[in-house]
């Protein structure tokens, strides 16, 4: 099985290189054969790939030892969970995976689109395949998951004991699935330019793609956020940590990449801009590969690191940034750009928004990227943290979010932003209401804390403006305003959602930062403490033995106002003897939408225990709202307009006749 | 064998994706315009929805019709243009198509070959444990015993034969661990407390520390002939430093071990260090740990006094190569009087005397040290 699943992989490459080189050639040569080549073998190779990741998968949950990877991360006591989960949570596994969602998405672009112009087909098809081909080339000769030991050892040296968690079953897939999911933009756009041209059923093919990726981009990114804030067990959600910066950027990228899609699709206007934005946003996702990857940078993510696998993940990102960009150069003055529009307009109101937001996304490269260039330089070592990000990222946002709900209510081609304005005067009412409460009555002495929660309301109150207006809120009766509403494309709905989530994150950002409360103490069985009005009793530390490891748990009972208890938290250091690892399990308790964290220190020699509180008001609006931003890119890809059908040769035949409603 | 069989059937199901394509009969298909055609259709349709709604205003939903109708009109000049340029290029396709069908075979066993280990079967941990135990490695039989324990961990028989394979293999941490259990299970007794003894000084790196030299004394207590804790107890004297009283213990050792105990060999070699002041100072490396003396006693004596005796003679090699070495030449001194070689003793004596010089503050601590060891340095 396991060598199996080996030469599956050997093979999956192998189809790589003829997906890259066959249609490449039949769509120069304009032969149908050839180009029909891509289909049939990016879905095959999709199914040897999973077969390939099948093998490992089983080896994985069957421990079988003879497997160098396997050896070196699981463990015959692990749970059978976090042995299958482990096939992911090293570098040869997740190249794996990686690799697997690349084929994937390749074979869904064979699958179903039979409604590409057959060229474009053949070359997004080729382009996904030298992508392939460059990482199965990287996996087999780097870091190849099927590397066997002979004799095989009896037992393997277990999994990082961070990583046994249920997060690890949902973030790296989530967050590949966004990463490789900015290929198929990738691929189109070189597609484009290896043509010359940019067909109308591009932009059609190319938004549903990025909401896709986006999509699951940004669940990976709210998943990751908060499996950090449980597992690392110091309560903060985001650090400015390099690795994190990395899946930040695509993001950026990709909403931006999102926005200026639309115009294309609707208006067929940015089209070079939108082609570059696709090219910049992979490109992105291969940097954050590389520098998670190349052991540039230590983190939980850079696993063993090793320097052939850094020059050759540098080797590919020169091939694919440099070659596409090069591409571009030659090629993009040969693209047509079109649709007119006036500044203060829909299309205006979308450039503004990707200015703000490549603006953004610059800055963040730049302070992820300048310490390591001053390290490599001069050896200095540099901390560009949370101040240089609030003092650059931030004001650059404020402005941004502050707009956001005029885009939607503006019309196409030619806006009007005093009439937009007026509608907007409910949501801005109650932003300035919420200041003026934030102000007076929580907090008066935080500047930040009565705007940011302003601007999340705002945020909040202008989705549902937009949504109220397009219904005809005022203007109609209740009965058809309600038809009206239901009768709202699907893609409004995605855009107010996607907003709508934004200023939840916001709050929750916002709230956290500024009102949350905080208490470090040395606490006996007993004893009790209190922290913004909760009550919270520790029981005791139990020792307790789980399947790999040894825990010593601490109960704490939450206290009523009657006094008796009124549920429970517990929170736990456990050590994992195999790898000679300590980690915390923080105690959490969701009240509302609110949190009490619990986190245990060091145990004291007369039995008392250093423990730390957070009370984080609202925290888990942070990643709700990321799931409701996926909800809206979710609701955005049902939308009818996605559904574009094959051009049939009857249809051709009627194709002279001019389209109705041409003037 | 199966193996082979199922790497063909996918070599053949790859070839095949792309064989097929190739050998399909080439329908004319439609080109890029009618798709364009087909998307612009959509957005005039749309353009209409979106007045509908108030979304755009009616003058420039116009003006956006207009553009869109420009569009399909350039695109029935830009199709015309295209299909007079396609060309088939068979030659060079079929060559492409050539190439592509046998680089799938080639490609794939060639590499295979290169990085695969076709001939290493699946190993699932269950299997393993499954098999024979005939056909087992020591390896896998801890594992049975292991994974045996994991389900029944009162059996205390279990924890007993596993305990002292772990000391041999050196997993010290583990046997301290089942040496407890076996004492919990199955009681107290000289073997096992000594046993666990070991371990612990085993888990330290060597050193004896306090808990392992309570474990020791509690099998005396149980057993007072049990050979391994008087060692022991010996071996903490010695890394305390209290050289003479440990040489006095092991020597009391040797009067009363039966002739074939296979600690003899341990308590002369453990001798014949003990005038290692690196062990007086504790250093864990140089002290005989659990397996030197295991292999010790494992020796047949006339194979232990040769090694006694080479690792004697290369403590003499170095000397001569580095003579300034005043803890080294007391170190090989007493070995030659531990080894009953006197006169050997003696000419290492005079060697060291000479090579610091007679009057040297040295060559008076040598001879006192000799003196102790009941050895005159000649003239």
């Amino acid at each position: 099985m396991v060598e199996t699943g080996h030469f599956a992989l050997v093979l999956a490459f192998a189809l790589s290189l003829v997906q890259t080189i066959v249609p490449l050639f039949g769509a120069r040569l304009n032969n149908q054969r050839l180009m029909a080549v891509g289909g049939p073998v990016a879905i095959t190779g999709f199914a040897l790939t999973a077969l390939s990741f099948a093998a490992l998968a089983s080896a994985y949950a069957n421990s079988d030892f003879s497997v160098a990877s396997v050896w070196e991360n699981s463990h015959s006591l692990q749970p059978l969970i976090y042995k299958i989960t482990g096939t992911w949570g090293n570098h040869e596994g997740s190249m794996l995976l990686w690799v697997l969602i690349l084929t994937f998405f390749g074979a869904l672009v064979a699958a179903f689109g039979s409604n590409l112009p057959a060229t474009l087909r053949a070359n997004v098809l080729a382009v996904q395949g030298v992508i392939g081909a460059a990482f199965f080339l990287f996996i087999l000769a780097t870091s190849n998951p099927f590397v066997r030991l002979n004799p095989a050892p009896i037992e393997g040296r277990d999994l990082n004991p961070i990583l046994q968690d249920l997060g690890l079953a949902i973030h790296p897939p989530l967050l590949y699935l966004g990463y490789v999911g900015f290929s198929i933009c990738f691929s189109f756009s070189v597609a484009a330019l290896i043509e010359g041209r940019i067909d109308a059923s591009w932009a059609r093919w190319v938004r549903p793609w990025t909401l896709v990726a986006w999509m699951f981009l940004t669940g990976g990114i709210a998943m990751g956020s908060y499996w950090a804030y449980y597992e690392l067990g110091w309560g903060g959600f985001w650090f400015w940590d390099p690795v994190e910066n990395a899946s930040f950027m695509p993001w950026l990228a990709g909403t931006a990449l999102l926005h200026s899609a639309i115009v294309m699709e609707k208006r067929s206007a940015l089209k070079i801009w939108t082609l570059l934005l696709a090219i910049l946003t992979f490109s992105l996702s291969l940097l954050g590969t590389f520098l998670v990857r190349s052991g540039v940078l230590t983190s939980v993510h850079a696993f063993a690191t090793d320097p052939t696998r850094g020059v050759f993940i540098l080797c590919i990102l020169t091939l694919f940034i440099g070659g596409s960009l090069a591409l571009f150069a030659l090629r993009a003055s040969r693209l047509t750009a079109g649709g007119l529009f006036h500044p203060i307009s829909r299309e205006g109101a979308l450039v503004l928004n990707n200015l703000f937001l490549t603006t953004a996304t610059a800055t963040v490269l730049v302070g992820t990227l300048y310490p390591l260039a001053l390290e490599a330089l001069t050896g200095g070592k540099i901390s560009v943290g949370a101040p240089f990000f609030d003092l650059t990222f931030g004001p650059l946002m404020l402005p941004l979010l502050v707009l956001v709900p005029f885009g939607p209510l503006l019309a196409w081609k030619r806006g009007d932003v005093f009439a937009a304005s007026q509608r907007l005067m409910a949501a801005f009412a109650s932003a300035l209401a919420a200041m003026l409460v934030t102000g007076l009555f929580i907090d008066g002495a935080s500047v930040f804390a009565a705007l940011g929660i302003g601007l999340a309301v705002w945020l909040v109150a202008g989705a549902l403006t937009d949504l109220a207006v397009k219904s005809g809120a005022g203007s109609v009766a209740p009965a058809v305003m309600f038809r009206r509403f239901a009768g709202l494309p699907r893609s409004v709905f995605g855009t107010a959602l996607a907003h709508f989530g934004l200023g939840l994150t916001l709050l929750g950002i916002v709230a956290t930062l500024s009102f949350g409360t905080e208490k470090i103490l040395t606490m006996r069985a007993g004893e009790t403490v209190e922290l913004s009005g909760h009550t919270l009793r520790f029981v005791g530390l139990y020792p307790a033995q789980g399947p790999n490891y040894s825990e010593d748990r601490g109960r704490f009972e939450l206290i009523g106002v009657s006094g008796s208890p009124v549920g429970e938290i517990s929170s736990a250091k456990r050590f994992y003897p195999v790898r000679q690892t300590t980690t915390t399990e923080s105690g959490i308790k969701t009240l509302g939408l609110s949190q009490l964290y619990v986190s245990l220190g060091d145990e004291g020699k007369d039995g008392s225990v250093v423990v730390r509180l957070w009370w984080k008001p609202l925290v888990t609006l942070i990643w709700g709202g990321g799931l409701v931003m996926m909800a809206g890119a979710a609701m955005s890809l049902m939308d009818r307009r996605l559904r574009v059908g094959t051009p049939s040769r009857r249809r051709k035949q009627a194709s002279v006749v001019t389209p109705a409603g041409l003037p | 064998m199966l193996f082979w069989v199922i790497a063909a059937i996918l070599t053949l199901g790859a070839s095949l994706a792309v064989l097929l394509p190739l050998a399909g009969s080439s329908k004319g298909t439609l080109s890029s315009g009618d798709h364009d055609l087909e998307v612009y259709r959509d957005q005039l349709s749309e353009l209409d929805r979106d007045a509908a709604r108030g979304l755009i205003q009616p003058a420039e939903a116009a003006e956006a019709r207009a553009e869109i109708a420009r569009r399909i009109l350039r695109l029935h000049d830009v199709d015309t243009a295209g299909k007079t340029s396609a060309r088939q290029g068979s030659v060079i396709a079929r060559m492409v198509a050539t190439a592509a069908v046998l680089a799938v075979p080639l490609v794939s066993w060639g590499l295979y070959s290169q990085i695969g280990s076709p001939d290493l079967p699946s190993l699932p941990l269950s299997e393993r444990l499954a098999k024979n135990p005939a056909d087992s490695s020591v390896d896998e039989l801890v594992a049975r015993a292991e994974a045996h324990l994991t389900a029944n961990p009162s059996d205390g028989r279990g924890w007993d034969v596993l305990a002292p394979v772990y000391l041999r293999m050196q997993r010290f941490s583990d046997a301290v661990a089942a040496y407890r259990n076996a004492i919990r299970l199955g009681g107290d007794s000289a073997v096992r407390r000594a046993g666990l003894g070991e371990a612990i000084a085993g888990a330290a790196g060597g050193i004896v520390s306090a808990d392992a030299q309570d474990a020791f004394e509690a099998a005396l207590k149980l057993d007072p002939a049990n050979a391994k804790a008087s060692f022991y107890l010996a071996m903490a004297l010695a890394q305390e430093g209290r050289n003479k009283e440990a040489a006095k213990a092991w020597r009391a050792m040797l009067g009363t071990l039966p002739p074939d105990s296979p600690w003899r060999g341990a308590v002369d070699q453990a001798l014949a260090k003990s005038g290692n002041p690196e062990i007086a100072s504790g250093a864990a490396a140089k002290g005989p740990d659990a397996v030197d003396v295991d292999a010790a006693s494992s020796m047949s004596p006339q194979d232990r006094e040769a090694m006694i005796n080479t690792m004697v003679a290369s403590l003499d090699q170095k000397l001569r190569q580095n003579p300034r070495d005043p803890e080294g030449w007391m170190r090989l001194v007493r070995s030659y009087v531990v080894l009953g070689k006197a006169d050997q003793a003696r000419e290492a004596l005079n060697r060291a005397i000479a090579v610091f010089g007679a009057g040297s503050d040295e060559a008076k601590k040598f001879t006192a040290f000799a003196a102790s060891l009941g050895l005159m340095a000649t003239e």
